[in-house]
């Protein structure tokens, strides 16, 4: 009986591993085939990205969004350093994009909390807004 | 275990896709600081390749990064144009000159110059130089003052004299718009470079007349187009060391 929970495991496992080596596969023949179609520009270096959580913590985004927003701002522009990485190691694209990846799926996430605090940030000016988006 | 390991990163991969994608940016978007000076993004065009009458390229650009149209050449917004020859090259030879070149259409965008005037001349350094060759704008920084249009010689820059928004046919998602008292310009699609993709315009040109790449690489098609045609840069004796470069 064990013997066969062990096999059926064996060939679970092996399924997972040819699904991942097929995915693995596609993704570096992505890769590739766009650095063809570009030949004479570099392709910045490449690394896994995870959004499963947001970079910091809620309570520390809350007050220090903004300043987060503008040393981004800074290093992206001025020093094309894009890279954040977090305390435990993960690492995102220095883009407001990066917020909005996650964030625009609730259209008025950004609006409530303004609203509310009654301050008028000016990003949406020039940036397209999750609102304009979705209209 | 290793199966399960697996298992694990495909719920990662899955959970990183971004639900609603705006501007979009991808992994290739990462970078490290870079080596300052090491790479000279430039263009050469092939005037003798740009189709007369054809404006895919300018079409293509306003379009992706949102410029305004206002209906009026005095508060004209451009990124990239077509010039007669003769305001392309105004100090060039201009006597007997072939009717056909004469009256050629020639390409004119910001030259991304080595030696750029307008960055000397912005206040609040909103126009800079980049680690790239790219004259950059920081348009955040931007006090409009219009001290960089004054600086420069080939008119690339556009102020905003009316709020753009309304005035931009088609809202592109991928790149955000200007405001009212800004000036603008070409960015060499420093947007798309980051993304490994070539700049909109010279992936737009149906003739293959630009050439974009790496001016410092002694190895790179422009450099080789460049050492085996005669070429042409604007205004040359300013001492700008535009890295647009022109075949006639």
């Amino acid at each position: 009986m064990s013997n066969r929970i062990s096999a059926i495991l064996a060939l679970l496992i092996a399924g997972a591993m040819f699904v991942a080596a097929l995915l693995f596969m596609q993704s570096v023949h992505g890769a590739s085939s766009a650095l063809r179609a570009a030949a004479p520009v570099a392709v910045a270096r490449q690394v896994p990205i995870d959004s499963t959580r947001c970079i910091a913590s809620t309570v520390y985004m809350k007050s220090h969004h903004m300043q987060l927003l503008n040393q981004w701002r800074h290093d992206s522009v001025r020093k094309g350093n894009r890279a954040h990485v977090t305390s435990d190691g993960r690492r995102f694209d220095k883009s407001l994009n990066t917020c909005l990846g996650c964030h625009a799926s609730n259209p008025m996430f950004c609006f409530m909390c303004h609203e509310y605090a009654n301050v008028k940030p000016t990003c949406w000016n020039c940036h397209i807004s999750p609102m304009e988006a979705t209209r | 275990m290793a199966g399960l390991g697996a298992l694990a990163g495909i719920g990662a991969a899955a959970g990183m896709l971004p639900l609603f994608a705006l501007e979009q940016t991808d992994m290739s978007a990462f970078s490290e600081s870079p080596v300052p000076g090491k790479v000279r993004w430039g263009m050469l065009i092939d005037t003798r390749k740009c189709r007369d009458g054809c404006s895919g390229c300018v079409v293509r650009c306003h379009h992706d990064h949102n410029v305004p149209d206002f209906g009026k050449s005095k508060n004209e917004v451009k990124w990239i144009w077509k010039s007669r020859y003769e305001e392309a090259f105004p100090t060039a030879s201009q006597q007997f000159q072939s009717p056909e070149v004469e009256n050629r259409k020639v390409l004119t965008l910001c030259n991304h110059c080595a030696e750029p005037p307008c960055t000397r001349a912005c206040p609040t350094e909103a126009t800079f130089r980049r680690w790239d060759g790219i004259v950059s704008m920081d348009y955040h920084r931007c006090i409009g003052c219009r001290f960089c249009m004054a600086a420069c010689p080939y008119g690339s820059r556009s102020f905003n004299w009316q709020d753009p928004r309304p005035a931009v046919r088609e809202l592109s998602a991928t790149y955000p718009t200007r405001e009212r008292g800004v000036v603008e310009k070409c960015n060499f699609c420093s947007e798309r470079l980051v993304k490994g993709l070539l700049p909109a315009c010279v992936d737009s040109c149906t003739e293959k007349a630009m050439t974009f790449g790496d001016l410092n690489d002694p190895v790179s098609e422009i450099r080789a187009l460049l050492a085996s045609n005669e070429t042409m840069q604007r205004k040359p004796e300013l001492g700008t060391l535009p890295s647009v470069f022109y075949i006639i």
